[in-house]
């Protein structure tokens, strides 16, 4: 969700690196609404979500699944200058499930509740990379996947939730097509992006940024993305009044500094960071 | 024992309040106005009734019969998790979750998610009447059978 997002990019942020304020208790009850990372298809959500992970693991010191239709053969190169001053036991906090399929993905995700009263902590992050990936080629097919998968998350984590001191958040990455220049032009297929947005009430935006020259390939040094916080107002989710004002509408920038790591800048200072 | 099934019931009204803060204001109230009704005459008034199929729509009447026929039933795990079992009309089983609005039926993905014309699709409304109206049935199942209903699995007949 959204809060453990801003907490990524404040903790991987130059301007504020010194800042004390990098707690979740500074930003925790902001946004604890499910949230989605859509985008082109690039490798920059997967190493978000990776960071995102890390981040919750070592800062927090929550326990995480990360589920993947890919194992993670090495580290993404873009964040092992963040992971080099970790500690290794926040790592252990990590749990990588390799669901190969959407059956996979389902049953994985149902039997979650199976081990609660036996784990000392329950996970309190569901993250799932390429949730595109998981929703199968024929279109009736992918709307029906894509509402059973989002219910399935948002009905656990608020089973999880119940069973915590910590409330369990989801975030989920999605691949769109691109058919122009602006960020508005990026598609996923109808009906899919519409049922997503009822379960997914606050969605993050990465856009790569084309206004200083020509973009630098994905990922490369000198590569430049933009990151826009939006939330949908009707959603089946949406728990709650308030949450998540301070974050939606923010916009930041990404770059992949000259060393291959990510550098996180807000662009409107006030808005984002208070 | 007792003491079992009171924490059952606990649980499932909490989660029901929490699922109906995903309803219009206006749709929360008529169900509280439903139970109020039922549980002092045993009935809903023609009032209620007409409101019903007003909010909600032909679903209404859909999800009334099938709350007659005591489709709904409340199943729980061992672990605690709970999930409605409603009978469609075909004999289906739909296993509709307790904490968002989801059924597998094809009118929640398509009229409700899709086309956003109507509110609830009528097994979750059904869900929410029988415990509006008390009407639902309890019943145990394994942590096992839970995962395999919660997954589709139970209902993909593997
Ligand atoms: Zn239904």
């Amino acid at each position: 969700m959204a809060d453990i997002l801003a907490l990524v990019l404040k903790c991987n942020c130059a301007q504020l690196r010194d800042n004390n304020d990098r707690k979740l208790t500074s930003i925790s009850g902001q946004n604890a609404l499910p949230c989605m990372i859509v985008g082109e298809s690039c490798n920059i959500k997967t190493s978000l979500l990776f960071l995102t992970a890390v981040t919750a693991a070592s800062e927090l010191g929550v326990r995480v699944l990360f589920f993947t239709p890919t194992p993670f053969q090495s580290l993404p190169g873009l964040l092992q200058d963040s992971l080099a001053c970790l500690n290794p036991d926040s790592l252990k906090k990590i749990t990588f499930m390799y669901s190969r399929s959407q059956e996979e993905l389902l049953q994985d995700v149902a039997c979650l509740h199976e081990s609660v009263r036996q784990a000392a902590v329950p996970p309190a992050l569901l993250i799932v990379d390429r949730l595109d990936l998981y929703l199968g080629l024929q279109r009736e097919e992918q709307a029906a996947a894509a509402v059973h998968l989002s219910a399935l998350l948002i009905d656990t984590a608020s089973f999880l939730t119940r069973n915590s001191e910590e409330p369990c958040r989801v975030i989920v990455s999605f691949d769109m097509e691109r058919q122009g220049q602006m960020p508005w032009e990026l598609v996923a297929p109808d009906p899919v992006l519409s049922i997503l947005d009822r379960y997914f009430s606050v969605h993050c935006t990465l856009d790569q940024d084309r206004h200083s020259g020509a973009p630098s390939p994905p990922g490369e040094p000198g590569d430049a993305w933009q990151i826009y916080f939006s939330g949908a107002g009707n959603t089946v989710a949406n728990s709650g009044s308030n949450q998540g004002d301070q974050i939606l509408g923010c916009l930041w920038k990404l770059t992949i500094r000259p060393n291959g790591t990510m550098e996180f800048s807000p662009t409107s200072m006030e808005s984002c960071v208070n | 024992m007792a003491e079992g099934q009171t924490k059952i019931l606990n649980n499932w009204n909490g989660e029901m309040t929490e699922m109906s803060s995903f309803l219009p204001a206006v749709a929360e109230e008529l169900l509280r106005d439903v139970k109020k009704a039922y549980q002092e005459t045993s009935q809903i008034p023609d009032d209620l009734l007409l409101a019903l199929k007003f909010v909600f729509g032909p679903s209404a009447l859909q999800a009334l019969d099938l709350v007659d026929q005591r489709s709904v039933t409340c199943l729980s795990s061992p672990s605690g998790r709970t999930v409605f079992q409603v009978v469609g009309g075909s004999g289906r089983l739909y296993a509709c979750y307790t904490s968002c609005h989801y059924c597998p039926c094809p009118a929640f993905a398509f009229s409700v998610l899709r086309k956003n014309d109507s509110l609830l699709c009528k097994h979750i409304l059904a869900a929410y009447l029988c415990q509006a109206m008390g009407l639902s049935q309890q019943e145990a199942v394994t942590n096992q059978q839970m995962s395999d209903i919660l997954s589709g699995k139970a209902g993909r007949g593997t």
